[in-house]
């Protein structure tokens, strides 16, 4: 899933000064697993706007609501008649939340309450990790299971480098080495010697170096 | 025991001590369809625990976890709380005893006393207060603790001077002066004695000086001065100056392991653990700096995680263990005090601290004592109540069971275990009159509000002069008028007392009140009352709000009586905005299977099987292997020298001859659904021969097991004189005599235990190993016998057998961790296997010493059977060692987190072969209060899912603290089981998607409440 952490409210507070009316909307998807961005997290963050509006004696009124999905126009449909009784909206999703969101609706402000910071999953509640980086060519295969392009700091295919020590990378004491994993995964599999082969240079176009992406599936695509 | 039954049978039981075994007792036997009489000396429940600040290994707050328990006894419509009274005698048999009591007066009636405390403010005497150990004051009127059981005052009239004030002040007129002794008489079927223990008294100790200065305390003075309702208010202070302390001792063995007459020569048991505990509280409870020191002999922390606890408390909160016997405290300036030490290397040295905590031994008091000889039991040379080992809760007087510290100095846990074993002997007993004495409580139907407006009721008290006098409670009444749906105001002197709610229940009928206020005292005491009342006119328990204007409210603004009179106000508009939202929660009865299954059929789930059959209901007994007896089957002797073989022969027989008993071999549990009181479960024979069979039950034990580990360590294996446990006693069963002629016998102690891999101790094999030695001396009184050991556990009365060993000229050498023993295996022409030797070095003269063994036993670690499937399958869990976790490792220490669902064995601890049997009967007991009834009542306070709000997330999952909620894959949302749900509202606050409401706490109700408060 998408993983995203709330901005603090001062920064949602600066976005929202010159406004007196204002819709926090959050979404039913991937951050509402990650409790960032669900029904619970808007109201906490609609009241918290609410209070300190209050006690700054501007107090704002702050609507909520939470939709399906931001990340398609159907339900972002659902807002239309709405959308423009607000001096602004506030999005809880990730970052295309806004986006799709502003998209439909040119006439509003549309501001992040979140940071979206990986494709992740939780470890264990409350902790989430990265797991891919969204490279669009991928190279799990090679490492069985554990993907470097995420989680080596040097995004290495070929490694690991000098910096792993003790199963930690050289930049924290917090982030492991993967190929520290990959090398030890690959010994207790007795498959030590595929790392003998040396993976070529990845073509990156297909990750952010080649520009923005955009996927076409022509089976699914509707003529008319 | 016997099944048959006698018509004079009577189906109540005397339960004498209300300590929490005696509360476990009558709450095991109460629920299963008995009328209990609970007595007990002193003027309220709770016992020593409720003396306690904290309980190891979890640290708990003790009163915190055991005055639930305290609220169920008190209110139980079955149990009858009979304090300050003595048995005095005990005619008749079992089934039909007839106890005469004694009832001490407490000068204030229990049912008029509303425990306002006004009759403590105006008494003008000052006594000790016994409940601080002296460290703080109380008055004559006293009432033990706040949260004491049952919630009335007392007047001490040793001390009373008759003054009269308190009469004058008890506006309930509960004063009653002229009370005198009085003698009851109770017939019952079954007595448990729960006597307990007390703390020794350390002042004939002279050298530890107790008399002599304030800052020697014993251990239970420092639990007070921890505790946050103690003398000090839980902030640490020593009380020669109320300084707070920088460095504290413990000594522990005081008047335990003490062969002088003024102490105990057994262990404690204790003491060991409570030390480190309070080290480890002290710490935290310290605003500066704490240096702690423990001087101690063995170490003893054999119980479950109790290791790993004192392991933690050296090496993460720096508590220092020092093993040396003290042999004086001598005060010094500043209110310090000097230790003289012998350290192990014979040095003596000397070393101050700010103050000296001596860990004290427990010991039964002598009224018990007098009491158990009043009864006609048979105590040990120790007066504890003497048991065996297959009956360890079993007193030498038919009828007469005996559970908890009574019957040997022990812990909490093992004291509940004793008490529901206990419960399901008497319980076993009296199987043929269950229900026979109960009470049921007559109600009418539930009035039907459904689609009418709110119409509040609004009863304020003034709880005599508690509330009344400080805040203005006609203003606070005329207030309650003006709020919406209110159509009834009235304030009482009593709103407890028994008249008003009598009055209470006319009013709600002729106002057609559907929803009621009573603004008082404290949920946490009345509330349950107060529910019962409206229940009795009518409305469902949950259309009732309480607005706490003394606990939170009067007794804090006494100073300023407006402000409590306008925060009166706010708490009643509160309380009355969320009445208008409250909603019946009906409760539905699900019927039970009145079966229970037993998986594995070692002692424990054997004991367990048999117990539910004598009980009147069918068990299942599944069992894995081909034959019934488990490990059990490899040994020989209790630790108290009964034959173990002649027992289990008798027990397979006895389950094999049982009409209700349905024993399965080789067969596994596949599959489990279903929830409390009716669980359906698949078995499989492991030859596939037969088709799955599905079994009905309404619980279920699992009594999985253990083993012995195999070593890898000290060649076992290599030599035939190199033996395990279970090995040497097989071999001692045989016929064989070469190890008469040993010259050497060497025991190697905590082999597999007590290590990184495994850091727990198993309990049992000290104790195994001094009985084999023992028994090797028997058998040759030449033969030189080592125990080289790590630290001695003979917990208990086991003291004795080590006493005797080294009367014996066992000899005992001590070895740490860093310096092991090393045994070799030299080449030898004369001996086929080779020469052994082993060198160790010896503690005391500091040096290495070598000797060639003819025989070496290792004892060696006890593993928990794996199950993993059989775990899954219950979806029960296991801790890092592999055994089963229960639901709290003080309290309930035969349940699991999962309704319905008990332990017992080595499947839950290392354990010996009577711990095993007494937790096996207590999960019998256990279920009895499932299985015996009709039906059990589901719902109420719970959490419910809105299935389209639920995002699958997971948190509701990962976050329910008994693992209730899943994932159904087929309806795509999370699942909560009403009947499983203990409606804590983790998951509710959790789920983000707030797709769960906590019924009677929704978020509407809430919000309500801080509506009213802020924005009116």
């Amino acid at each position: 899933m998408i993983v995203a952490d709330r901005k603090p409210l001062n920064e949602i507070l600066d976005m929202v000064k010159r406004c007196n009316r204002i819709l926090v909307v959050g979404c039913k998807g991937c951050v509402t697993v990650c409790n960032v961005g669900g029904l619970k997290e808007v109201q906490i963050l609609a009241t918290s706007l609410k209070i300190a509006r209050k006690i700054g004696g501007f107090p704002l009124v702050v609507d909520e609501m939470v939709l399906e999905r931001q990340c398609d126009t159907e339900y972002i449909a659902i807002i239309k008649e709405t959308v423009t009784d607000y001096d602004a909206v506030v999005s809880m999703a990730c970052g295309v939340g806004p986006q799709f969101l502003s998209e439909a609706y040119p006439e509003q402000k549309f501001y992040p309450a979140v940071n979206t910071t990986f494709f992740g999953g939780a470890v264990s509640h409350g902790i989430w990790e990265e797991r891919c980086a969204g490279c669009g060519t991928c190279v799990i295969h090679y490492f069985d299971g554990l993907c470097p392009v995420a989680r080596c700091s040097k995004s290495l295919l070929n490694g690991p480098c000098g910096g792993s020590d003790h199963g930690k990378c050289e930049i924290s004491r917090e982030v492991d080495c993967i190929w520290d994993k990959i090398v030890r995964k690959k010994v207790e599999q007795g498959r030590l010697d595929d790392l003998l082969d040396v993976v070529p240079a990845k073509n990156w176009q297909s990750a952010r170096d080649g520009g923005p992406r955009r996927s076409r599936r022509e089976e699914l695509i509707q003529n008319g | 025991m016997t099944e048959n039954t006698t018509p004079s049978q009577i189906g109540s039981v005397l339960v004498v001590g209300a300590g929490v075994a005696g509360i476990q007792a009558s709450l095991d036997m109460a629920n299963a369809g008995y009328y209990v009489h609970l007595v007990d000396n002193s003027p309220s429940v709770g016992g020593l625990m409720a003396q306690l600040d904290k309980t190891f290994p979890t640290n708990d707050c003790a009163m915190c976890i055991i005055s639930p328990f305290l609220v169920e006894v008190g209110r139980h419509l079955n149990i009858n709380i009979i304090p300050n009274s003595e048995v005095e005698s005990l005619e008749g048999n079992a089934g039909a005893f007839r106890a005469t009591v004694r009832n001490d007066p407490r000068y204030i009636d229990m049912e008029k006393c509303t425990a306002c405390g006004q009759c403590r403010q105006v008494c003008p005497v000052t006594a000790i207060n016994e409940f601080d150990c002296g460290l703080d004051l109380r008055r004559a009127t006293y009432i033990k603790y706040p949260q004491a059981v049952p919630l009335a005052y007392t007047i001490d009239r040793s001390i009373c001077i008759g003054c009269g004030l308190c009469e004058k002040a008890c506006l309930a007129e509960a004063i009653t002066y002229s009370d005198s002794p009085r003698r009851t008489t109770l017939d019952v079927g079954a007595v448990v004695l729960a006597m307990g223990n007390e703390v020794f008294d350390p002042s004939g100790l002279t050298p530890y000086a107790y008399t002599r200065h304030p800052n020697i305390v014993t251990s239970l003075e420092f639990e007070r001065i921890l505790s946050a309702s103690g003398p000090y208010k839980g902030h640490l202070m020593r009380p020669y100056d109320r300084e707070t302390p920088s460095k504290i001792a413990w000594l522990q063995c005081v008047g335990s392991r003490d062969i002088k007459p003024s102490g105990h020569r057994y262990c404690s048991s204790v003491c060991c653990m409570y030390s480190i505990k309070q080290s480890i509280i002290a710490m935290e409870h310290a605003e500066t700096p704490l240096e702690t020191a423990i001087f101690y002999m063995d170490m003893r922390t054999y119980g479950k995680d109790f290791d790993k606890y004192q392991v933690r408390a050296g090496d993460e909160k720096g508590v220092r263990f020092v093993r040396a016997r003290v042999h004086t405290i001598e005060p010094v300036e500043n209110g310090d005090l000097k230790l003289r030490i012998v350290q192990e290397s014979g040095n003596m040295t000397e070393e101050v601290f700010n103050m000296v905590v001596l860990a004290c031994s427990l010991n039964p008091s002598s009224q018990a004592v007098l009491l158990a000889n009043r009864l006609g039991i048979d105590l040990n040379a120790h007066s504890y109540a003497k048991t065996s080992d297959f009956n360890p809760v079993t007193t030498s007087r038919d009828g007469v069971y005996v559970c908890g510290s009574f019957q040997g100095p022990k812990d909490i846990p093992q004291s509940v275990m004793e008490a529901s074993a206990a419960a399901s002997g008497a319980t076993q007993l009296l199987s043929a009159v269950r229900w026979s004495q109960t009470k049921i409580r007559d109600l009418p139907p539930e009035t039907d509000f459904s689609g009418q407006d709110p119409r509040i009721g609004v009863f304020v008290c003034n709880c005599g002069i508690n509330i009344g006098g400080v805040a203005d409670v006609p203003a606070v009444r005329e207030y309650a008028r003006t709020l919406p749906h209110v159509v009834h105001v009235e304030d009482n002197l009593f709103t407890c007392s028994q008249d008003t709610q009598e009055k209470m229940k006319q009013v709600i009928v002729e106002h057609a009140i559907n929803r009621v206020v009573v603004a008082s005292c404290s949920p946490r005491t009345h509330e349950p009352l107060f529910q019962e009342t409206i229940r009795e006119a009518g409305l469902n328990k949950y259309l009732f709000e309480m607005a706490n204007i003394r606990d939170q409210n009067t007794w804090v603004h006494m100073k300023t009586p407006e402000k409590a009179t306008a925060k009166a106000k706010d708490l009643v508009r509160m309380a009355v905005a969320k009445a208008a939202y409250v909603e019946p929660l009906p409760q539905v009865i699900l019927g039970v299977t009145h079966a229970v299954l037993v998986v594995g059929g070692g002692v424990a789930g054997m004991e367990a099987a048999l117990g539910v059959a004598r009980q009147g209901y069918q068990a299942f007994l599944v069992e894995r292997s081909n034959r019934l007896g488990g490990v059990a089957r490899q040994l020989q002797h209790t630790w108290q020298g009964q034959s173990v073989p002649a027992y289990l022969d008798q027990l397979i027989a006895d389950v094999n001859n049982h009409d209700r008993i349905d024993v399965f071999l080789e067969t596994d549990v596949v599959h489990v659904t279903g929830t409390i009181g009716n669980f359906v479960t698949t078995l499989r024979l492991q030859n596939h021969s037969e088709q799955p069979r599905i079994i009905e039950h309404g619980a279920a034990i699992l009594a999985t097991g253990g083993k012995e580990y195999q070593p890898t360590e000290y060649l076992h294996g290599k030599h035939p004189a190199i033996l395990t446990h279970l090995e040497m006693d097989a071999a001692l069963a045989g016929q064989t005599t070469e190890f008469r002629n040993a010259q050497v016998a060497v025991f190697i102690q905590c082999v597999g235990s007590r290590t990184p891999d495994r850091p727990y101790c198993s309990r049992v094999c000290c104790t195994h190993s001094l009985k084999t030695a023992l028994h090797l001396r028997s058998l040759n009184a030449g033969m030189k016998i080592f125990i080289l050991y790590r630290d001695i556990r003979s917990y208990g009365l086991r003291e004795d057998m080590y006493h005797q060993a080294r009367e014996a000229g066992i000899q005992f050498i001590r070895f740490d961790t860093d310096n092991p023993p090393e045994l070799f295996l030299t080449p030898d022409p004369d001996a086929g296997f080779g020469k052994l030797n082993l060198r160790i070095t010896d503690h005391i003269l500091n040096r290495p010493i070598e000797m060639n063994p003819d025989l070496v036993i290792l004892a060696s670690a006890i593993l928990p059977n794996e199950n993993k499937k059989l775990f899954e399958a219950f979806k029960v869990p296991t801790n890092a060692d592999g055994f089963l976790v229960e639901a709290h490792a003080k309290l309930r220490p035969v349940d699991f987190a999962s309704e319905g669902l008990f332990l017992a064995g080595l499947a839950h601890s290392p354990k010996s072969i009577d711990e095993s049997i007494a937790q096996a009967r207590a999960a019998v007991s256990r279920t009895m209060a499932i299985v015996s009834r009709e039906g059990i009542l589901v719902g109420s306070v719970i959490a419910s899912i809105n299935p389209e709000r639920c995002a699958v997330c997971l948190t509701c999952v990962r976050t329910c603290p008994y693992g209730i909620p899943r994932i159904d894959p087929e309806k795509g949302h999370a699942v909560i089981e009403a009947a499983e749900c203990h409606g804590c509202g983790v998951c509710v606050s959790e789920c983000p998607g707030k797709a769960i409401t906590l019924k009677h706490f929704t978020d509407e109700q809430i919000n309500a409440k801080t509506h009213a408060l802020f924005c009116a």
